[in-house]
């Protein structure tokens, strides 16, 4: 083995990368990036949970629990009105309502006896936990807060208080939902996105390099039906990744499916439209295949660790959130976990698909404004 | 053939097209009339590339006007009156010889049975019957070369486009390659091609020398050869360069 040699192979390589100055900069910004997303994105807790209290107590001690609450761990909003705190959990604006009763403070503390002054131990009080379990990192997160403000209650009075939890579940069949069930909406996300951004691309950085798509754009085909051509073909592709993959998941995985397929399956579709154009989008600032590629974490570490796939959206830094909500993907495995787990339809998840839509025609507009701007 | 006296295909009127400093186009000016076989010979990097970007409305002029067909390039009024062939084979390898021109059969807008015909058409015209199944990442460089033009050929062009239809094409295919072009020329078809090969020029009607984004001669073959006084046109290019550095 010659050492020259070896070495004027490895000058080569260090002479390529240094004339390619975006593939340095890919290589230095990607791995900065992914430790800092990681960091960020596993380094903390679920925090600001939303909940909200219905407060019927005539006495005080309600209010003292409440203020033993941990207000980092849970965001906390009030209500009057029992039902509409319930119908607050059953629409997904708060994860839990917690209530307590009008004689929760009677209950809770020894009463006299009817007749005589001798003092009666306490009936025993108990709080009403209205839960959303379909995200049970969440649900954890007001299971302890409750009970380390009940411990701290303990602890100030010097004795045991009789207090009790009683959980209700707003989704009932989701009620012992394991974490399959959360976690498979977005995996399969996860791999129709980078499936389909990493085939689009290498396909358009193709088309790009081989001229066959200068010879469409001199046929009558216009860039409007060369990118919907292409996304009605991702779309189908799409369509039946998703039924694989949902078949998988529930007869492999056993994993809950309240709502519709059908409903599921369009958000699927529309996450890999979306996912297709991002592809179309990256294919105009790569000039070759391997180039392209570099740009791929880009797009695996953001959907991966901001889209809610493993750690809820809500317990990533305030400044680290608004990144997740301008992915299609944290949309689209929200609005799947909708339906798989709380078994929602159309009237809720319009939202959802409208955004999704919105995505892709935003980023359809972009890839065809950017087609044609290749004439200029 | 006189191009004053006979309806322009297409005019090049003062193109230029810079990239940052580099000028790739000087001054272009030539037309070419209906019917015409047109050479447009040059070394590497003499912008004959660029200038048939330019005429099929891939990229726009820094300056200058062209017009094809009696249209601006940037009017998709007339692009299935166009062929072209570029440079590259550009067509789908994944894909079968009769499946890429289904696609773009079909992107002309040639309904089912008349596709069909055209294919088989093309094909014989090509000598490809034999691989119209035959996926095209499968076939020989040269056969690509023949696909690539089948393609081209699709939309029953008025105007044919040909860039360096021959590089890297054995002598034969090449020789191959000008008696289809003169065949098509005689069914009224106008053809632009270029290529550095200058012995090709003697194939065209008119040819323009391009060197450095310009214009140097403009001329029959016979002609040319007698303005600069040469044996041969690579000979007369050579001495045509000169003239014009001296100028």
């Amino acid at each position: 083995m010659s050492l020259k040699r070896t070495l004027a192979i490895t000058k080569k390589q260090f002479l390529s990368i240094g004339h390619d100055p975006r593939s340095l900069a890919l290589m230095i910004l990607a791995p900065i990036m992914a430790m800092l997303i990681f960091g960020f994105a596993f380094g903390t807790q679920p925090e600001h949970v939303k909940v909200v209290i219905v407060n019927h107590d005539h006495g005080t001690l309600a209010s003292q629990f409440i203020n033993k609450i941990n207000h980092t761990d849970l965001d906390i909003t009030t209500s009057t009105n029992k039902s509409e705190a319930k119908n607050q959990v059953k629409n997904g604006q708060s994860v839990a309502a917690i209530i307590f009763p009008n004689d929760f403070t009677a209950d809770a503390l020894p009463r006299l006896a009817p007749r005589g002054g001798q003092l009666l131990p306490p009936k025993g009080t108990k709080i009403t936990v209205f839960l959303d379990t379909t995200d049970q990192q969440l649900s954890a997160v007001v299971n302890s807060s409750l009970a380390a403000a009940s411990q701290k209650m303990e602890s100030g009075s010097g004795s045991s208080l009789p207090i009790t939890f009683s959980t209700d579940y707003a989704f009932p069949k989701a009620k012992d939902a394991g974490y399959i069930n959360y976690f498979a909406a977005g995996i399969m996300v996860f791999a129709i996105t980078v499936f389909t951004t990493l085939l689009t691309l290498l396909a358009f950085v193709g088309e790009r390099t081989s001229g066959t798509l200068d010879r469409l754009r001199i046929t009558p085909a216009n860039e409007t039906e060369i990118v919907v051509g292409y996304e009605l073909a991702f779309g189908a592709i799409a369509a039946v990744q998703g039924i694989l993959l949902l078949a998988v998941a529930y007869f492999v995985y056993h994993i809950l499916i309240i709502g519709s397929v059908f409903l599921a399956g369009l958000l699927i579709v529309l996450t890999a439209i979306d996912a297709q154009i991002i592809g179309v989008l990256i294919s105009a600032a790569a000039k070759r295949e391997s180039q392209a590629v570099q740009f791929l974490p880009f797009i695996i570490f953001p959907v991966f660790l901001l889209s809610g796939i493993f750690i809820p959206v809500q317990s990533l830094p305030n400044w680290l959130r608004p990144f997740s909500y301008v992915l299609p993907t944290t949309w689209a495995i929200d609005g799947i976990r909708d339906v798989l787990l709380r078994g929602w339809g159309l009237s809720h998840i319009w939202p959802h698909l409208l955004i999704l839509l919105g995505f892709a025609v935003i980023l359809s507009t972009l890839a065809i404004v950017g087609l044609k701007r290749n004439r200029q | 053939m006189n191009t004053d006296s006979q309806k322009k295909t297409l005019t090049f009127d003062n193109v230029s097209k810079t990239y940052g400093d580099i000028t790739a186009l000087n001054k272009l000016s030539f037309s070419i009339a209906e019917g015409e076989l047109y050479g447009l010979i040059g070394p590497n990097g003499a912008g004959k590339t660029t200038s048939i970007r330019l005429l099929l409305g891939l990229e726009r002029p820094s300056e200058g006007r062209i017009e094809i067909l009696g249209h601006s390039p940037s009017n998709r009024a007339h692009y299935s009156e166009i062929g072209y062939m570029p440079q590259e084979t550009s067509l789908y390898i994944e894909l079968t010889v009769e499946e890429n021109l289904e696609l773009f059969g079909r992107l002309y807008g040639l309904d089912r049975s008349a596709l069909k015909n055209k294919i088989s058409e093309l094909l014989a015209f090509v000598e490809l019957t034999e691989r119209r199944k035959t996926v095209v990442a499968n076939l020989s460089g040269g056969m690509k070369h023949r696909a690539s033009l089948a393609v081209a050929l699709l939309p029953e062009p008025k105007l044919l486009i040909l860039d360096e239809p021959t590089v890297g094409v054995d002598p034969e295919l090449r020789q191959g390659f000008w008696s289809r072009f003169a065949e098509m020329q005689k069914k009224g078809i106008t053809i632009l091609i270029t290529t550095h090969y200058m012995d090709e020029a003697a194939h065209c009607h008119r040819v323009g020398l391009i060197s450095s984004g310009h214009l140097i001669a403009q001329g029959t073959p016979n002609a040319l050869l007698k303005e600069s006084q040469a044996k041969n046109l690579e000979e007369a290019f050579l001495k045509l360069i000169k003239r014009e550095a001296i100028k």
